[in-house]
């Protein structure tokens, strides 16, 4: 765990991956000193383009973009976080009991979790909502919790496998250690980088998803964030009309929270594999070679 | 062939999976399920027809156990219902004539961009550390990390509306009809570029990390390292020893990726008022048609299924340890 | 000096680290002569396997074969070679067993097509000619042809050993190296793939570099030996003073962890 953080912090990817991060979670805290106005009232006419007075412009209903944009932020990045917790928790506790305990224990587990990988997410997704009716964004993040955690537990059960073979797993058994405690604190340690994997690609999943339900309907309209900012344009035929400004905006700030957390991603997935890392080590071994220090 | 039948009956486990979800879902909401479940925006319905339609989703007198059989064996006789929002039209027929656009769509794209992945993967990963496997590998990371519906809408934004280079919307020029025409085809060709490649660039970053990430892993493997020394050319290493084998565990993964595919299809062709699936259960959400939108479930999972099971051949043929083995 | 096949001068290797250098050889130099079996023996890590790898230039980042080394094969300077003749090089003049039995073989690719794609690159033979060579090589290597159909996993460890040793003789090389070809088989299988490699040697007389960690089979089988410390070479001679009179203490303390050899193997 601690290398992982010392990696971090030597990785460019995994920096700029941050800086995004917490520049966007920055904004949505600090979102009331960024703007004067109300994100659900009216304060302009009707899809003005950006200007001094509106900065990303305003929508059909004449609302601020850019004060609806980083108060969305709060939604997103909220459900985006909540989901991704809840995905990781389910995931990773299904793939270590299943890895560990084995057996029947295991078949039923990756039978489940087989089962689960194709049922098409979306289209599951999809029908769940649409019985909700206008689901609220907590009960998106529920929604996704429940039903996307298969891959993580896959990816963790397979680990665990592996980790279980180790020495100190066998100590632990014969010091007659009870079953929970060495699942939670000899393997979960040690797959530790593939939860976080799983925990920042899941969040990176609900950020995506959500705002994907709600363009497609299914979210409450009257809360504010990326993905009803997107519905409301849609519906308002932003595009067509030329108002360009109301459907680019959330637009890009779903692509840089997105791109923020796959560098981050990317990032701890070279430090637990090493094999994936190129860094530092191989550019100095390009410039020995062209200073003609040595070969291949 | 056993792994081949054994997957076979996993796949109609999940379908019925899939069932009972739409089965249960209904029922566990609170209220009346057939008032929610028939009663969509202002249509009414003639009473045989909801009778037919409350047979058809299990809603008989009798125990739990005899309606969720009704519904089953009215799925598996291939009637899904009727739609409430186009009554009198079966759902099926309704699907089926969005699902070939869809099909024609996911499966175009999903060919394109896992060919292209492969291939952009295994080049950046024979070439690791170089400047074209960090602009192949940070290209894939935007590209997967951006949502559909974003680049969807950026692509109709720049090259629809702004240049104008391509149709904003439907699958051929609506002044023709479907035919077996020059003219025609080349209208479809035309209105399906732009949702092609916003897909392929969707899917094909993540192909791209997969097969990197599973052919640097292999690059240590002693046959790889003896082809070399066997003073074979880069190329038929880096094809035959080192791809050949990355491929397995990155088709594998292209069945799980055919879920993300089929999710981001949906969304692609709502942006782009293209006439599949996507499209369909738009409109079926907006007017909360129930039975479509559970249809599509069925019919999502079944597309599911047979493409797994697709790979799953292909897995056998391109493996010889699963060949005549058990 | 003159009339070794493989000389090799003064040669240092790095593993380049993001800061620091790791040095897996340090200045190291002998010579094989034709037809002899030379063993690199040494504890696990010692950089024996860095060595072998060097031989057929195999190495990619972050290895660096320091300036200065030299590795000559029949006079010709392995590591000015470039790229063409390089590829030409390789297993024509030095072809290579690995340390593991089970993972030298494509798993993908039929026996026949592994033989095929080296005769093809290197004599440019047609598919038939090829057929008959494989048939060729797998009987020496007692291994019914007809069996150049199948797939690596059709096959046992030993077998598939005894398969890569087959291709190695393809194309009669003049050396062989051979990176523990038998760590991963058991002792009776070990036996009988040496004893083959052994006639082979003599009927063909190519020259093996052998590595492993078993000091019984490397007296037997070696002409001669040279001793590793964490990448230094210690000692070097023939077998018999080795063992019977090392000279280094690290060869001393070697030849005593393994007491089985005490009793005189060679006799
Ligand atoms: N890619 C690498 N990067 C960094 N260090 C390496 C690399 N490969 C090998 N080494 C180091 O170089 C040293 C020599 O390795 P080598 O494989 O030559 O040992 P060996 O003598 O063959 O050992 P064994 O008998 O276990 O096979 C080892 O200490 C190893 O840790
Ligand atoms: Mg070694």
């Amino acid at each position: 765990m601690g290398q992982l953080l010392i990696g971090l912090r030597r990785n460019r990817k995994a920096l700029v991956g941050l800086a995004i991060v917490l520049l966007i979670v920055l904004v949505a805290v600090a979102a009331p000193l960024l703007t004067e106005y109300n994100p659900a009232g009216r304060t302009g006419r009707p899809h003005q383009p950006p200007s001094a007075e509106h900065i990303l412009g305003t929508t059909r209903l004449g609302q601020d973009v850019w004060a609806r944009l980083i108060y969305g932020a709060q939604t997103s990045l909220a459900v985006g976080f909540a989901a991704g917790l809840l995905i990781t928790v389910v995931g990773t506790t299904l793939g270590i009991i299943a890895g560990y305990r084995g057996g029947k224990t295991d078949e039923v587990i990756s039978f489940l979790t087989n089962m689960v990988l194709v049922v098409p997410n979306l289209p599951l997704l999809l029908v769940i909502a649409s019985f909700v009716g206008q689901a609220g964004p907590m009960v998106i993040a529920l929604i996704l919790g429940l039903t996307s955690w298969a891959w993580g537990a896959r990816v963790t059960r397979a680990e665990t496998l592996s980790v279980k073979q180790r020495d100190f797993v066998k100590a632990a058994e014969m010091m007659g250690e009870p079953q929970w405690r060495i699942m939670a604190f000899e393997i979960f340690p040690n797959v530790f980088s593939i939860v976080g994997i799983n925990f920042i690609g899941s969040v990176i999943f609900a950020v995506i998803t959500e705002a994907t339900l709600e363009f497609l309907g299914l979210g409450d309209p009257n809360v504010i964030s990326w993905g009803t900012m997107l519905y409301n344009a849609q519906k308002a035929s932003a595009l067509s009309v030329g108002a360009w400004w109301d459907i680019l905006a959330p637009c890009l700030a779903l692509a840089l929270l997105g791109i923020g957390l796959s560098l981050l991603n990317f990032a701890v997935d070279e430090i637990a594999n090493p094999r994936l890392r190129t860094g530092g080590r191989l550019a100095r071994w390009s410039s020995l070679i062209r200073s003609g220090e040595g070969r291949l | 062939m056993l792994f081949l039948l054994r997957r076979i009956l996993f796949y109609l486990a999940a379908f019925i999976a899939a069932a009972t979800i739409n089965f249960f879902l209904p029922r566990l909401m609170p209220g009346d399920p057939v008032a929610l479940m028939f009663s969509s925006a202002g249509s009414e319905l003639p009473p045989e027809s909801l009778e037919a339609l409350k047979l058809t989703f299990g809603f008989v007198d009798g125990p739990l156990w005899e309606q969720y059989l009704t519904y089953l064996s009215s799925i598996f006789t291939g009637d899904l219902g009727v739609s409430v929002k186009y009554f009198p039209l079966p759902v099926t027929d309704l699907l089926g004539r969005a699902l070939l656009w869809t099909v024609g769509l996911v499966g175009t794209a999903t060919l394109i961009s896992f060919a292209l992945g492969s291939f952009l993967g295994m080049v950046a990963a024979w070439r690791r550390g170089s400047r074209l496997d960090v602009v192949v590998s940070v290209s894939a990371i935007f590209a997967t990390s951006i949502p559909a519906v974003v680049t969807s809408l950026v692509a109709l934004f720049v090259f629809g509306f702004t240049l104008g280079w391509f149709p904003t919307g439907y699958a051929h020029d609506p002044a023709l009809d479907p035919s077996f025409s020059l003219a025609f085809f080349a209208s479809v060709a035309h209105h399906a570029i732009l949702p092609l490649v916003t897909l392929c660039f969707v899917l094909t970053g993540g192909f791209t990390v997969t097969m990197r990430n599973n052919m640097i892993n292999l690059l240590g493997q002693d046959y790889v390292v003896m082809a070399r020394a066997k003073g074979l050319s880069d190329r038929r290493v880096m094809v035959w020893y080192a791809a050949r084998n990355a491929l397995l565990p990155t088709v594998s993964s292209l069945a799980i990726a055919l879920g993300t595919v089929l999710g981001g299809s949906l969304v692609t062709e709502v942006v782009f008022n293209y006439p599949g699936l996507g499209n369909t259960l738009y409109q079926a959400i907006l007017a909360r048609d129930y039975p479509v939108i559970q249809g599509q479930l069925l019919v999502m999972t079944a597309a599911m299924l047979v493409s797994n099971f697709l790979v799953d051949v292909s897995y056998v043929l391109l493996d010889p340890r699963l060949k005549g083995s058990g | 000096m003159s009339d070794a096949l493989l000389s090799v001068r003064n040669l240092t290797i790095d593993y380049i680290g993001a800061e620091t250098d790791f040095r897996a050889v340090d200045d190291v130099s002998f010579d094989v002569a034709p037809g002899e079996v030379f063993g690199l023996a040494g504890e696990s890590g010692c950089g024996k396997s860095t060595i072998a790898f060097a031989v057929s230039r195999l190495h990619g980042p972050p290895a660096l074969i320091r300036k200065g080394s030299e590795i000559r094969l029949a006079g010709r300077d392995v590591l000015g070679l470039d790229k063409r003749a390089l590829a030409d090089f390789r297993w024509r003049e030095v072809a290579m067993v690995f340390q593991s039995a089970m993972n030298s073989l494509n798993p993908v690719l039929r026996i026949e097509e592994q033989f095929y794609d080296v005769l093809r690159t290197h004599t440019g033979c047609t598919r038939k000619e090829a057929r008959d060579r494989t048939a060729e090589m797998l009987t020496l290597v007692d291994i019914r042809p007809e069996r150049m159909r199948d797939y690596p996993h059709q096959f046992s460890g030993g077998m598939r050993q005894r398969i890569v040793i087959a291709i190695c003789m393809a194309l009669d090389p003049k050396l062989v190296v051979m990176d523990e070809p038998t760590t991963a088989l058991d002792v009776v299988v070990q036996r009988e793939i040496l004893q083959r490699i052994d006639e082979l040697r003599r009927q063909r007389g190519f020259s093996v570099l052998f590595i492993t960690h078993d000091l019984g089979l490397m007296v037997q089988f070696c002409d001669r030996i040279g001793v590793m410390l964490s990448g230094r070479m210690v000692e070097q001679g023939p077998s018999e003073a080795i063992f019977r009179t090392p000279r280094h203490d690290y060869t001393k303390r070697l030849w005593a962890s393994f007491p089985s050899l005490k009793g005189g193997v060679l006799g």
